[in-house]
């Protein structure tokens, strides 16, 4: 299948490996920065995750003038305005982001507000409005596999005065560089390491279902789901590996590309909301809502889910199974994850064990409806198909 | 060649001018006479103003919201808090003549939104329900996610559309 029309862009250049942040050094030079902000949180600090950046950080010629570690969970316009200010007193050049999805964020919009001179962020919300070339050096560094922003042109920043939640979509938001290295991901406790990822295999899924799937962004959607199918189980197991943390890295990664260009459907709307509303964490909200919204999607997109099975389930179970079982074998394929990730970490099979409540299941469905990835869904749902969809997962 | 190619790029420019003031009465008219664009007008912020472009130039069309209803702005240059910019007129046409869903031409790429993304799909989910009673169902069903559902007939909106809105604007200035 080939759309009558695509874009695809994936800028960044990936340095994934064992000790892959060691050329940290070399990639700031290479961007001809030598003065960055290094930006995470305190539990990063503490944990020693960020200190290994910091670390080789001081074996370069590079001078870090500030580490901002004042991130919270959510993104937000407050702190993006800080890092700003904070990055202009100290005279920086670049930002080093070492995080999950809320410090890539946090960094993303800060790097609006320095090349645009932003007074107000909200005056930047959109798809695709940002115009100009990015004015600072800026190098991702994950520090979860599921998000995949270090390769994504999104972002999502709080306003916590106006209580909005601002979604920015430019590809002058993809970083310059996406270091991926075992060291970052391999304290994660299970029980993150199987939301995160579940969120991964959700970006993959959804961007080679929606409407705007391409042909390059189905590789990447079909490597992320390889690699989350053979080394999630070997993680889950071992969760030292760093062969196969890395191959989970690389699984956010690729679907992080992949849905950058591809876009999310009614999985991430839905999970937006179940966020939003009832305070589900994002990676929980995909693994529950993954199997519901492919569902929900089935008569249109079942070719496409059959297509999936032989990533989700494997060569022997994708021959074996009949072509017209295919897309219901795939779904019954993340269901089964699914199951297999209750039992090993305790993820919530349902909205219910999520917290969601019955009574706010209306206000989730008319938030998921106004959410942007909902436009980019291969079907339409109406209030009600959503409020039922939404109970049917409580 | 080239002298050819630049005067039908004006005279689709034009051609999309036309469509605008159509879209742009229809979409008053509609929120007057359906309840589900009303509604969905009621839920953006009032004074909210909205603008379909052409990049980078124009034409441009443009509506103020206030309490659900919609005041028609025309193809005046205004300050916008959701504007669509669609990158080339050739991007435009096939959206604004029906022969292309309006979610087809934001997953490809050929428009770009800046202000509030829930505004923008509301504003989508009123140009789904305008469309269903500018164009006949066998376009429709083409271009539309559901089957389009009127509260009135086509004749009833063309009508409320020429007369209504003109006689409203009229009393308005």
């Amino acid at each position: 299948m080939i759309p009558d029309y695509y874009e695809f862009c994936n800028s960044a250049k990936i340095v994934s490996g064992s000790h892959a942040i060691e050329h940290i050094g070399y990639e700031l030079a290479a961007l001809g920065a030598s003065r960055p902000l290094v930006l995470t949180n305190k539990q990063l600090l503490e944990l020693k995750v960020a200190t290994v950046v910091l670390d080789a950080l001081k074996d370069t010629e590079a001078e870090v003038v500030a580490i901002y570690d004042d991130v919270p969970v959510d993104s937000s316009v407050a702190v993006v305005n800080d890092v700003a200010r904070v990055y202009r007193e100290k005279g920086a050049d670049a930002i080093v982001a070492v995080g999950g999805g809320s410090v890539l964020d946090t960094a993303k919009g800060a790097t609006i507000v320095l090349t645009h001179g932003a007074e107000d962020l909200m005056d930047y919300r959109g798809a695709e409005s940002l115009m100009g070339r990015r004015a600072i050096a800026f190098i991702a560094i994950p520090t979860t596999a599921g998000t995949g922003s270090e390769v994504t042109s999104a972002a999502v920043i709080k306003d916590t005065e106006r209580h909005v939640k601002m979604g920015f979509t430019s590809l002058s938001l993809l970083p310059d560089v996406a270091i991926l290295d075992p060291r970052m991901t391999r304290g994660l406790p299970l029980r993150l390491t199987a939301s995160t990822a579940m969120d991964a295999l959700t970006h993959a899924v959804e961007s080679f279902s929606c409407v705007q799937a391409n042909p390059l962004s189905d590789c990447y959607a079909r490597a992320a789901i390889d690699l989350i199918r053979e080394h999630l189980p070997k993680v889950m197991a071992e969760p030292r590996d760093e062969q196969a943390r890395l191959a989970l890295a690389n699984a956010a990664m690729l679907a992080g590309a992949a849905f950058s260009n591809a876009m999310v459907g009614i999985v991430h709307a839905m999970g937006h909301a179940t966020g939003g509303v009832a305070g589900v964490p994002h990676g929980d909200a995909m693994a529950i809502l993954l199997p519901h919204g492919m569902a929900f999607n089935l008569e249109v997109a079942g070719d496409r889910y059959g297509e999936l099975l032989l990533g989700l389930a494997g060569a022997e179970v994708y021959a074996s199974t009949p072509r017209e079982e295919r897309p219901a074998a795939a779904i019954e394929a993340v269901r089964a994850m699914m199951r297999t990730l209750h039992e090993q970490a305790g993820l919530p099979l349902t909205l219910g064990e999520a917290g969601v409540l019955p009574e706010q299941v209306p206000d989730i469905a008319r938030a998921a409806l106004n959410d942007g990835a909902m436009s980019m869904n291969p079907r339409q749902p109406t209030l009600d198909e959503l409020t039922e969809l939404l109970k049917g997962a409580l | 060649m080239a002298r050819r190619g630049w005067r039908t790029k004006r005279a689709k420019k034009a051609l999309t001018a036309v469509v605008y003031g159509v879209l742009g009465r229809g979409l008053v008219a509609s929120a007057r006479l359906d309840d589900r664009v009303r509604d969905e007008v009621r839920s953006w912020p009032d004074g909210t103003v909205v603008t379909l472009r052409i990049a980078p130039f124009g034409p441009q069309v443009s509506w103020r919201a206030a309490s659900g209803s919609l005041e028609y702005l025309g193809g005046a240059e205004v300050a916008s808090d959701l504007l669509v910019t669609f990158k080339s007129v050739d991007d435009a046409i096939p959206l604004l003549l029906g022969m292309k869903p309006v979610l087809g031409s934001f997953a490809e790429h050929r428009a770009t939104v800046r202000g509030d993304l829930a505004v923008a799909m509301s504003l989508v989910r009123c140009l789904h329900i305008v469309e269903g009673y500018l164009f006949p169902d066998i376009m429709t069903r083409r271009i539309l996610p559901h089957p389009a559902k009127r509260r009135a007939s086509h004749l009833t909106a063309y009508v409320f559309l020429i007369f209504r809105t003109a006689s409203l604007e009229g009393a308005a200035s």
